[in-house]
């Protein structure tokens, strides 16, 4: 037996309006995080890599998942939280693939290309100070790292970075004391 | 307290970013040149690794990388479709997975362990039905050998043809052991069972239609109330 079913057909066509007024509520909402937290994702991966190209490529990974994944990250605190951890893990990753690369290379060059510090435009890009500086950030554990990146970006409160972090306040002042104390030792 | 001891609170203030000093210290500060010029060095310090790390994480972003990413969203396009895509590409590789384990399973009869694995519902049927309705002692002790060809040739197709499993009630899967277990018995119903049907067609069944020629509508009971 067939089952007739009626149809209203102004009712399916709110349902499609609705679903792409939907779809371009969600466009908008991300397109507002997208202006917030954009610029934040990118220094995060500058923090770790130094590098505006790969900097900018890992934003634009991590600002693209973001995406994918928007339908579960629509809170604001939560998108922001979860876009932080994820691009200071993609810039982690590629850090360590391009030293994993750089180190490769520098076992094949011959000995005498090899250079023993840093190039001459190398040192004019940078002061010395810096340069340890870096290299202490790169020795600290990452969840040390993270905080002191995180709180040395303008405009945020440690009260922010535990909420990004999702960690508490308490252990985020901790990781701060003890990371700035381990820089200030490697640099003294 | 030593110089030291001092030292460690000096560096322990600074690094949680204690502007100011306790009493004490600073009277030693003011007391001890040498603690004075470190305390100086420390501040210094601190303040370099503040300003440094401002300058690594607080560089200029660029100006391409919104426009890039709403170009990668635009071309992404609405996320739930990826999402739908994923489960959809993942379901059709499970699916995929579980023809090919059921394919491989039912084309090598040989492998002993394979036809119980395609039967577990039978094995266990066995051990009920044996629980349920004991038979004698001597059918008993030949049944296992026998009954594990009786599934090879009855219940598990050899050419590999795909056939639909079913779930049966347990009285049902006793009965239908019992019945296995008579077969040997009855050797006309073993053969006629195993033989393939014949491609006959079906012959279509005629039903007339049912005519009313009078329809005679009373009033019920209760509406003449």
């Amino acid at each position: 037996m067939r089952e007739l079913v009626l149809i209203q057909p102004g009712r399916l066509l709110a349902g499609a309006s609705e679903r792409g007024d939907e779809s371009s509520l969600a466009h908008r909402e991300f397109e507002e995080r997208l202006a917030e937290c954009g610029p934040l994702a990118f220094r995060v991966a500058y923090g770790v890599l130094r590098n505006a190209a790969d900097a900018e490529d890992v934003a634009q990974e991590a600002l693209l998942k973001a995406y994918r994944k928007f339908e579960r990250l629509r809170e604001p605190a939560r998108f922001r939280g979860w876009l932080v951890r994820i691009a200071f893990r993609m810039a982690l990753d590629r850090w360590r693939s391009a030293r994993r690369r750089e180190k490769r290379e520098k076992q094949w060059e011959p000995a005498e290309q090899r250079s023993s510090g840093p190039t001459v435009e190398e040192l004019a890009a940078s002061s010395e100070f810096q340069a340890r500086l870096e290299r202490a950030m790169e020795e600290l554990p990452e969840k040390f790292r993270s905080v002191v990146l995180l709180a040395g970006i303008q405009g945020y409160t440690l009260e922010e970075v535990s909420g990004m972090l999702g960690t508490p306040m308490g252990t985020v002042k901790s990781r701060l004391f003890f990371a700035r104390k381990k820089l200030a030792e490697k640099l003294r | 307290m030593s110089c030291e001891g001092y030292r460690d609170r000096l560096i322990d203030g600074l690094a949680s970013g204690e502007s100011s000093l306790d009493g004490d210290v600073t009277g030693h500060l003011r007391a001890c040149a040498e603690c004075k010029r470190f305390y100086e060095a420390q501040v210094h310090l601190f303040g370099a690794i503040d300003s440094g790390v401002q300058t690594m994480v607080n560089e200029a972003v660029p100006v391409s990388l919104l426009p890039r990413v709403r170009r990668l969203v635009a071309e992404a396009g609405v996320p739930r479709q990826a999402w739908g895509f994923a489960w959809g590409f993942a379901a059709v590789g499970i699916a995929a997975m579980v023809v090919i384990g059921v394919g491989l399973l039912r084309r090598n009869p040989e492998n002993a362990g394979g036809v119980t694995a395609r039967v577990p519902a039978f094995t266990q049927g066995v051990r009920e039905a044996a629980r349920v309705a004991p038979v004698q002692s001597q059918v008993t002790a030949a049944a296992p050998k026998f009954h594990t060809i009786k599934v090879k040739n009855v219940i598990v197709p050899n050419d590999g043809e795909a056939r639909p499993e079913v779930l049966v009630l347990a009285e049902e899967r006793a009965a239908f052991v019992r019945f296995i277990t008579d077969l040997p018995k009855e050797r006309d119903v073993a053969v006629a069972l195993t033989r393939p049907a014949t491609d006959g067609n079906d012959e279509a069944v005629e039903i007339a239609l049912v005519q009313i020629d009078e329809l005679d509508v009373k009033p019920l009971e209760s509406s003449n109330q």
